[in-house]
């Protein structure tokens, strides 16, 4: 763990310095650490890939005292006890809504068909939410159906679709400019004001992806 | 009973501290872009210091009272009037039923915040009442208000008048020198950039918002391009690669992956709130302690 400022009230801990699997854990363990602890003065937690950016109450800790508790409190040889949650999303993967699904099966030679089974066999890790709210950065996508960004973003993604940009995937929880590909669509509610948490998915969980059929999209409320 | 607006034609919004705690799934916090118009606004009300507060950032709001109490106006220098009588702003002011509240021209500073006497009783949605538009969270359903809305506020008899003494009233000027912190990508930027950094003079880009504030003036190299997406404070100075400084500021996204070179002291944002286009801006590095002591000394000024 690197401790660095970030401003007059926040400090940020990197754990490493690339995307990877291994640091991801680290961030996972120290972020549940974090929240589970509810540290009194501690204000906001920013988990994201490689680091975290905490910010808090200058009354209750100065920059020295805040590294020193949060050293003391974050545990990454703690076993992770508590049951991983899984996030099961219904995808209807179709050239409909997938826009570049067509697209994609010409520049990766592989078929349609391929390209959803090999999208929606993995569990994905969530590594980081942000850009808009309730948007999950989750990786890695299999090597075979990472591409890149598209060269000029659209104006409008709708709202729910399923998204590769290299080897990470995303679902776009509100109408949204973008240069992601898009594969695919869902009715689920990203960002829900009804949900406590206004988001079902935090970091550190796991998401699968579940192909639906069109009609089992529409009987969902989603619309072609 | 209740504030009635009759007009609001570009951009005023419900505002308070800010929304906190949902920062981990993208949320951001927002909240009033300056502090301490709004500290002192809920203070000559001797309100919650948390209360909520209009803040306007262009002229011709005006609102229609349909309740008896009392409001403080604070922030830039504005043509204001109550039955289109001319008023003092930096003080509080009796309300009847009826009165016609105008907020006109804005002559200095860009964002004048008008409080009423223990808050709009309005829902707070995730712990706050603050605006986020992009969210459509808080304020009147998410939004800036609109001719129409219907802000609900109780009876309330306050005695007193209050009037902040004038030595306390900010001069908004056309220069503004903004102390910062060394932080985060810091030693990314070699020393001469650093350097060029705090010796140049740069003017605030029409690109200024509640998100954040874009200068312009010269350019800042980093050694690296881009970072790995990371959590973004507020104040926090990104360098793009065109090299021009953007202060991020309330409506800020969460996480992004410009490197950046530190962070402004969060009260010096609070003036950086009331600046226009073409604004004169330098930079002055500040130390982590005396920061952290200049800040406390700022909060403790209001008991909050």
């Amino acid at each position: 763990m690197e401790f660095k400022l970030a401003s007059v009230d926040s400090i940020i801990i990197y754990f490493g310095n690339e995307i990877s699997e291994n640091i991801a854990l680290k961030v996972k363990k120290a972020y549940l650490c974090l929240r589970e602890l509810n540290l009194e003065g501690i204000i906001e937690i920013i988990p994201s890939y490689t680091s975290i950016l905490i910010t808090y109450d200058i009354f209750e800790y100065d920059h020295k005292d805040i590294q020193e508790v949060l050293k003391n409190s974050i545990n990454l040889d703690a076993k992770d006890t508590k049951a991983e949650k899984i996030v099961t999303i219904d995808v209807y993967y179709g050239s409909e809504v997938g826009l570049d699904l067509e697209d994609m099966a010409f520049k990766t030679k592989l078929s349609m068909e391929e390209i959803i089974t090999i999208h929606s066999n993995k569990y994905y890790d969530v590594y980081a939410i942000g850009f808009l709210p309730g948007f999950a950065y989750l990786a890695s996508v299999d090597e075979r159906i990472a591409q890149p960004r598209l060269s000029s973003p659209r104006k409008k993604i709708p709202k729910g679709s399923i998204a590769i940009a290299d080897t990470q995937t995303a679902v776009y929880p509100q109408d949204s400019p973008g240069g992601w590909n898009i594969i695919g669509r869902t009715t689920r509610e990203l960002f829900d004001k009804k949900l406590d948490t206004l988001s079902p998915l935090s970091v550190g969980d796991k998401v699968k992806f579940n192909p639906i059929t069109k009609n089992e999209f529409i009987k969902q409320g989603g619309i072609v | 009973m209740s504030f009635e607006v009759m007009n609001s034609p570009l951009f005023s919004t419900i505002q308070d501290k800010g929304r906190f705690s949902y920062t981990s799934i993208g949320v951001t916090n927002s909240g009033v872009m300056d502090e301490y118009s709004y500290f002192l606004a809920n203070k000559m009300l001797e309100n919650d210091k948390n209360s909520n507060i209009i803040e306007i950032s262009f002229s011709n709001v005006i609102l229609k009272s349909h309740v008896n109490t009392t409001i403080a106006i604070t922030g830039a220098k504005c043509e204001f009037t109550i039955n289109e009588i001319s008023k003092k702003i930096w003080q509080t002011h009796h309300i009847n039923a009826g009165d016609i509240i105008k907020v006109g021209k804005i002559f200095e500073g860009s964002r004048v915040y008008l409080g009423v006497k223990d808050g709009f009783n309005i829902k707070k949605e995730f712990g706050s009442n603050a605006t986020t538009i992009k969210e459509k969270l808080g304020g009147i359903s998410g939004d800036k208000l609109k001719k129409g809305d219907i802000l609900p506020c109780k009876n309330a008899s306050y005695k007193y008048k209050m009037r902040l003494k004038d030595k306390y009233v900010p001069d908004y000027k056309n220069e503004l020198e903004l102390r910062v912190i060394l932080a985060y990508q810091d030693n990314h930027f070699q020393e001469e950039q650093v350097k060029k950094f705090f010796s140049s003079t740069y003017s605030v880009s029409n690109e200024f918002n509640r998100m954040g504030c874009k200068l312009s003036g010269e350019s800042i190299a980093c050694d690296i391009n881009g970072i790995i997406s990371e959590g973004i404070c507020f104040g926090a100075i990104q360098i793009p690669s065109d090299g021009q400084p953007i202060i991020l500021l309330k409506d800020r996204q969460t996480i992004g992956g410009y490197p950046k070179i530190g962070s402004v002291l969060s009260i010096d944002c609070f003036k950086l709130a009331q600046v226009k286009p073409n604004c004169k801006i330098s930079f002055k590095p500040i130390s982590i302690d005396e920061a952290q002591n200049k800040v406390k000394e700022f909060y403790a000024s209001f008991n909050v």
